[in-house]
């Protein structure tokens, strides 16, 4: 436990807002969270890409298990915006040393956005492919085939199975 | 040099004829009752244990660099590998290829080597560029995505060279294949990664011309500026240097049986006894009868639109000196006039010209700006090229002999576009 003394004084006052909020909104604070676990959970796919879903948006990326196993990632080819998707179909590349792999599209949709920062520094992906290394996002057009995706805890007890690589 | 290689063929044909006629039965069945066996069904545990992954080695006929191409890519949308490993080798005319996110204006002059007759090919898998030639052996590892090994193919070949040569080869971290004690490479290697197949290729260099391989990939600083993949270059070497009895058809052979004696998963040598187990060697004509939507896949990657349109944007910058002549009175000091074109798929997207100072005159440079940019929306290519010589020659003839200044203006746009 770091010492508050010394520190710089917003940063104290950041901490202890953080252990007010925790004393006093312990209940409010679980429920928010189930909230968004609703609205914006992840879900996955077989082939570890996974889909987090906000007002029929879906924003997509690869899980930390595809980007560990990919190795450093040179180069993201995206699809481009405006492009009309089928669910697994083909819809860009990750390239890295070790080999070209494929994106694939966890639902249908079509695409209204691509992540400009990933396609300038492809990294991103390897070192924070939930938040900032996200690939594309999707309006979806099928809602309905969100449900045959994995949950976390599904996708987690699929990676241990080690069925697939 | 056909006879003996029919000759070889005929000679592999005959020692495993046995396997072949089994291959033959199912594997080459008319495409259309194999295009119902494509299922994407995962291969469960239990089919695993009672049915032992067999291989096959499948040689292509052609030289023709984008129907192998296609071949490979038609194995890889539609081949059903659960418990069938296959080997793809072939052999292309002289031809330059470049990987899937790569920029071949970057990697090699396509107005040379369109000059020597070569084509420049695209491929689906990442990496960096290559030339080959009838003396470069390309291997193609083909696997379900979970059974994608790419150490153990490259263990397979490295076993290969010597057991039939002698040659000691190493496997380098990078994942190459490197002759033992001269950091030499003879292979170079790519992959792509998909659900439910996977790929490994490499190349494998037996006697190429190491001339015509060092004039196509020689890279100029052609000022272009892109986060394309740029290739790696690396010393490498022909086999036959190192013993002047490795042929490409004997590396058929060689690198085939090896590969059929080796079990897929532990990399056990399972001798002749293994061999006999597997589905042994076929000859592949690649047309669109045998493999229908061949030819499809083959007009997409010999198009313009996948060779060049493909490549990410990139720009092109490049100075030139304005020389002295054109400088107004009092202009002192070395000024530059920049050119800067950004091509984004392939076509020219916007042309930027920086003037400086000393060379924006009275008469101004409106009639030549409006040559510079109708080169907007051309593919940047040799068409491209020709479209500003035509405009200047029309200038020119309209207003009699066009001033020195937009002359160097429209000879540095000429150096520009030729360049590459």
């Amino acid at each position: 436990m770091r010492s508050l003394r010394g520190l710089h004084y917003s940063s104290v006052a950041r901490i202890s807002r953080c252990f007010v909020a925790r004393w006093q909104g312990n209940v409010i604070r679980y429920i928010s969270i189930s909230i968004n676990c609703l609205s914006g959970s992840r879900r996955f796919t077989d082939k570890h890409e996974w889909i987090s879903v906000n007002e029929n948006i879906g924003t997509v990326g690869i899980s930390h298990h595809a980007q560990k196993s990919l190795g450093e990632i040179d180069f993201a080819q995206l699809p481009d915006v405006g492009a009309v998707l089928e669910k697994e179909v083909t819809c860009g590349a990750l390239e890295s040393v070790k080999a070209a792999s494929e994106i694939f599209c966890p639902v249908s949709g079509k695409v209204i956005d691509k992540n400009a920062s990933v396609e300038q520094t492809p990294r991103l992906i390897n070192s924070s492919c939930y938040d900032k290394g996200w690939l594309f996002k999707v309006e979806l057009t099928k809602p309905d085939e969100l449900n045959r995706l994995m949950t976390e805890s599904e996708y987690e007890t699929f990676i241990k199975s080690g069925v697939y690589k | 040099m056909a006879q003996a290689m029919a000759q070889n063929m005929f000679r592999i044909s005959q020692v495993s004829l046995n396997n072949v006629v089994r291959c033959n039965a199912y594997a080459f069945a008319p495409a259309t009752s194999q295009a119902k066996a494509y299922s994407s069904a995962s291969t469960t545990d239990k089919e695993k244990s009672k049915n032992p992954i067999q291989k096959s080695v499948f040689i292509s006929q052609s030289t023709d660099i984008f129907t192998n191409l296609a071949l490979e890519d038609w194995m890889y949308r539609n081949f059903n590998f659960n418990n069938h490993h296959v080997l793809l080798m072939w052999r292309n005319s002289p031809c330059v290829v470049i990987g899937r996110h790569q920029n071949p204006w970057v990697e090699t002059n396509t107005t040379n080597v369109a000059h020597q007759g070569m084509e420049i090919a695209r491929r689906n898998s990442g990496g960096g560029t290559v030339y080959h030639d009838r003396g470069n052996l390309n291997l193609t590892f083909f696997t379900k995505r979970e059974e994608y090994n790419r150490r153990n193919n490259l263990e397979i070949v490295s076993r290969a060279l010597f057991r039939e040569w002698g040659i000691e080869s190493v496997i380098t971290p990078r994942e190459d294949i490197v002759v033992k004690n001269t950091y030499k490479q003879i292979s170079g290697t790519a992959a792509k990664l998909g659900r439910p197949n996977a790929y490994h290729h490499c190349t494998l260099l037996v006697d190429v011309n190491k001339v015509a391989l060092r004039q196509s990939l020689h890279k100029d600083d052609k000022g272009i500026v892109t986060n394309a993949t740029q290739s790696v270059a690396s010393p490498i070497m022909n086999l036959c240097e190192i013993n002047q009895h490795v042929k490409v058809e004997r590396m058929l052979g060689a690198v085939g049986w090896e590969y059929l004696r080796t079990c897929p998963e532990t990399l056990e040598d399972g001798g002749q006894d293994l061999i006999n187990k597997q589905r042994g060697f076929q000859l592949i004509n690649p047309t669109d009868n045998w493999f229908p939507g061949l030819n499809k896949l083959k007009e997409e990657l010999s198009s313009w639109d996948w060779r060049f349109g493909k490549t990410p944007k990139f720009q092109v910058n490049k100075s030139f000196r304005v020389p002295k002549e054109f400088l107004g009175e009092g202009e002192m000091g070395v000024q530059e006039l920049k050119v800067s074109l950004e091509v984004n798929k392939g076509i020219i997207d916007d042309v930027t010209l920086k003037l400086p100072p000393g060379l924006l005159s009275t008469n101004g440079f409106h009639g030549e700006v409006d040559v510079v940019t109708s080169l907007r929306g051309q593919p940047f290519s040799e068409r491209a090229v020709v479209s500003l010589e035509n405009a200047l020659h029309d200038m020119s003839t309209k207003e009699g002999n066009l001033q020195g200044k937009s002359q160097f203006v429209m000879n540095c746009m000429r150096q520009v576009m030729q360049s590459v």
